[in-house]
């Protein structure tokens, strides 16, 4: 029997957060009264006790090397006494107690190429999922594409202009990492052909009963090939879930010429106003076109555009759309409707249009 | 692919290197200058921008001795080609609450991250961990050393209870109904070992939002999603209120109009709010948080059940307790979360969420599994359908 | 008198040599197998799991996963046996 290390450490979970808040947040934690905006992405919170700290946030490319935490480290030494915290959505905060620190941090933090801003109706950074820098199922590239995308709406980082707050997310496929099903606009990394299967690496390497449960339309059966059990896809049955890959390495389903990318708008998880919902599809495919996807750029891009020019204020994407219709959707948008955006998985008819409730 | 100076060939990349948005291609290069790793990492995704698809292999038998999570296996398909990549796996780390750090804390996790692997990191990864990515099979152990003694542990991956994951709460927010980063610590420490060691149909996600806002989406993303609430009046300041019409905030139409339940009114000079009415969404709260505040009688709602679309489609959590006064919230959600792990034990399938499961033996089947009375807040409305299946005379042959 | 913690990662090895290459098992199924088995008067929930952390400690088995994590033997490192 082998044995373990002695003093092998385990189980000690994360260190205990209390050693890492600012000496003001701890004095006042609990005690917050309210919150202002000093400029994008610069936030005041005041104490009932009438401190006031500092945030100043800036945006991140996520995938960061030590040496850029390591620039991080030394801005907060140099402004925030060394305290600093990441937000849900990848940004970078300083919590600054001296007020006059903000503008030489946001001057230091633009010199090295790091936007602030992503408060209230600006666009925060792009939450998003490994892609092609470390995924084996991803459809498309992940961070190549949110920097195109953010390249161009960079603006909209750096000012609060739009009519409400507007999140975007991408996974690079259907598993959805980035959970981006609840987002204004999700990009989505899409498959399209049903996996490849490699016979007799599936008989090596994977328990065929398994391989069958996994599929959740049930198009995958047993069969013999060259007198070796295996299984078949009733291709017309797939829809490219990848599942059956994710518990059986002999299923791929990469494909260059028919992967892509799909554009989801409309959900949202807070509360505010209107119930959390999903993103609804608005294009089902764009190819991959890499290094800087137009594409899909100009694509999220005209959506942004058309929403902040007709939507009302405190109006999500989702909620302008309730208000104007889908068909107006598709007309200012200039997007084809297609038969792919009726639903027609599981439950489909809930999103039919049950009512005579129409717009002409 | 490397050309006379031993340098990658990335033209495609160095595309993603212009523009005004940080570039992650500017990080890897960084990181190449002490890591040679960084430079077949870039080649590898030179050929997967030309060919368009994604060179690494299914991966995900190794780990540190003990854990059956926390690393993500991924091999190199190019392996001849990028042989410092053949391996390149994912060390979770798991994130203190909050995502708060000291400038030394953060340098020491590179220090060690620098030392063991590619240098590479996401601050952070979907779940919230601090994900290092990049590192060789012999390298787990160390690393996993250095990061334990330093005070780190790592998160989780597989069926697991993943990492959990709180917004700021109390510590910056005045809007926080609970103590969310408290709850997050106390949740992640007190199930070490369900964290580390997968012992659940799949996985199962916590995630800690101080109000309805729900900065963490714990709705949409986890399993268990207990979102701050309060039960009392909104605490309105008058003065403030009568501020913020003076400084040109249209009430009538920016606050009242969109109150999804119609609870307020304005007559010019005093905002009248029938809170039996209020839904808690936090839209005025938003719009005036000078003015109005939550109530005192603070606590959280429990949501159970959220997704994304894999298996059988994505779906939000719904309600399974309306209400838990802050200073109970802990106990009551121990009690509840051994008692749906224990039903989802018995009852799940392999790679089936608890969301699924609900939705395959159904809602009213699993509270009576899990010892909780039906109450009307758990619907959005009663059933449409008439197909009802009646229990018999004993009243237990539902499950 | 109830079963002993070694006795349970014994039985539990061999269920997991036996359909190795066959049926991948997860931790639940040996649970449930052994509880089958002895009762749960003999041998609890809790006994399984420290009989299973035994396994894993000493090396004889290791944690696996193929979209959910299984216990298997220990394996020759990969991405996936060849």
């Amino acid at each position: 029997m082998a044995t373990a290390p002695v003093k092998r450490i385990t189980d000690i979970g994360p260190p205990h957060y209390e050693k890492f808040l600012h000496p003001m947040i701890k004095k006042n934690y609990g005690n917050w009264k309210y919150h202002e905006t000093l400029a994008p992405g610069v936030l005041c919170h005041v104490a009932e006790s009438g401190d006031r700290i500092y945030t100043v946030r800036a945006g991140s490319p996520r995938l960061l090397s030590v040496a850029t935490i390591r620039l991080f480290a030394d801005l907060a030494d140099k402004y925030s006494g060394g305290y600093l915290r990441f937000t849900s959505r990848n940004n970078v905060e300083f919590l600054l107690e001296d007020k006059g620190n903000i503008e030489p941090l946001k001057r230091e933090l633009a010199a090295a190429g790091f936007p602030v801003g992503g408060t209230n109706n600006a666009i925060s950074n792009i939450v998003h999922t490994q892609g092609w820098v470390h995924c084996h199922s991803s459809a498309t590239d992940a961070s190549g594409i949110v920097k195109c995308v953010m390249d161009a709406l960079y603006d909209r980082f750096t000012h609060e202009d739009l009519p409400a707050k507007l999140r975007i997310a991408l996974a690079c496929c259907l598993n959805m990492c980035g959970a981006v099903h609840c987002s204004d606009i999700a990009i989505l990394g899409i498959h399209r052909r049903p996996p490849k299967i490699l016979h007799e690496t599936l008989r090596k390497v994977c328990e065929i009963p398994t391989v069958i449960a996994s599929c959740p339309t049930g198009a995958i059966r047993s069969a013999t090939v060259n007198g070796n059990p295996s299984v078949e896809v009733v291709e017309e049955q797939c829809m490219y879930c990848g599942n059956c890959y994710t518990v059986c390495p002999a299923m791929p389903l990469n494909d260059p010429e028919n992967d892509g990318l799909s554009i989801w708008v409309g959900g949202k998880v807070s509360n505010a106003r209107s119930a959390p919902t999903f993103s609804k599809l608005a294009i089902p495919f764009i190819p991959n076109n890499p290094p800087r996807w137009p594409e899909v750029v100009n694509a999220v891009v005209n959506i942004v555009d058309v929403y902040a020019r007709n939507a009302r204020r405190f109006e999500r994407v989702g909620e302008w759309i309730d208000r104007i219709g889908w068909p107006r959707f598709f007309e200012l948008t200039g997007i084809e409707f297609t038969r792919y955006h009726i639903d027609d998985f599981k439950y489909a008819g809930l999103t039919f249009a049950r009512s005579a409730h129409l717009r002409y | 692919m490397a050309d006379g100076n031993g340098k990658p060939k990335a033209q495609m990349l160095d595309e993603l290197e212009k523009g005004p948005w940080p570039s992650f291609v500017k990080e890897i290069k960084k990181a190449a200058e002490t890591s040679p790793v960084c430079h077949d990492l870039m080649g590898q995704l030179e050929v997967s921008y030309e060919e368009k698809r994604s060179h690494w292999k299914h991966g995900g038998i190794v780990g540190v001795l003990g854990y059956g999570g926390g690393v993500i296996g991924r091999y190199s398909d190019l392996p001849d080609q990028f042989p410092n990549v053949a391996h390149f796996h994912t060390l979770r780390v798991n994130h203190p609450s909050g995502w708060f750090y000291t400038s030394d804390a953060l340098r020491t996790l590179c220090d060690i991250w620098e030392r063991h692997g590619s240098g590479l990191t996401n601050m952070h990864g979907s779940t919230g961990d601090i994900v290092f990515l990049g590192t060789k099979t012999d390298e787990l152990e160390p690393t996993f050393k250095e990061l334990t003694e330093a005070g780190f542990d790592l998160g989780g991956s597989g069926s697991v209870m993943r990492t959990p994951s709180c917004c700021v709460g109390q510590a910056r927010c005045e809007w926080a109904c609970y103590d969310t980063m408290a709850a997050c610590d106390d949740i992640t420490r007190t199930y070490q070992d369900e964290l580390h060691r997968p012992a659940f149909p799949y996985k199962f996600k916590f995630k800690f939002s101080g109000c309805p806002n729900d900065c963490v989406a714990a709705i949409a993303r986890a399993d268990l999603s207990i979102i701050g609430t309060w039960r009392d009046d909104i605490q309105q300041d008058d003065a403030a209120v009568a501020e913020y019409a003076a400084s040109g905030l249209n009430i009538q139409k920016d606050v009242c109009n969109r109150c999804p339940t119609h609870c307020m009114e304005w007559d010019g000079k005093k905002l009248t709010i029938e809170n039996k009415e209020c839904v808690r969404c936090m839209h005025c709260i938003n719009v005036m948080p000078k003015a109005l505040r939550p109530g005192k009688e603070k606590g959280a709602a429990i949501l159970i059940g959220a997704k994304a679309p894999i298996l059988q489609g994505a779906l939000l959590s719904s309600v399974l307790i309306p209400f838990v006064p802050a200073e109970e919230l802990l106990d009551t959600l121990k009690e509840l979360v051994s008692r749906i792990w224990d039903f989802w034990g018995e009852y799940g399938k392999n790679r089936e969420r608890i969301g699924e499961l609900i939705q395959r033996v159904g809602m009213a089947n699993f509270l009576d599994g899990i010892g909780l009375d039906p109450v009307p807040e758990m619907v959005g409305s009663p059933r449409d359908n008439p197909y009802i299946y009646f229990q018999g005379k004993d009243g237990d042959q539902g499950t | 008198m109830a079963v002993a913690i070694e006795a349970l990662a014994d039985e539990m090895y061999k269920m997991v040599a036996e359909t190795q290459g066959k049926k991948n098992l997860k931790a639940l199924d040996l649970t449930k197998a052994m509880i089958a088995k002895y009762g749960e008067a003999e041998c609890s929930k809790d006994d399984c799991k420290h009989a299973i952390r035994q396994l894993i400690d000493s090396g004889r088995c290791v944690y696996s996963y193929f979209g959910g994590s299984f216990i298997t033997l220990p394996h020759k490192e990969g991405a996936a046996p060849e």
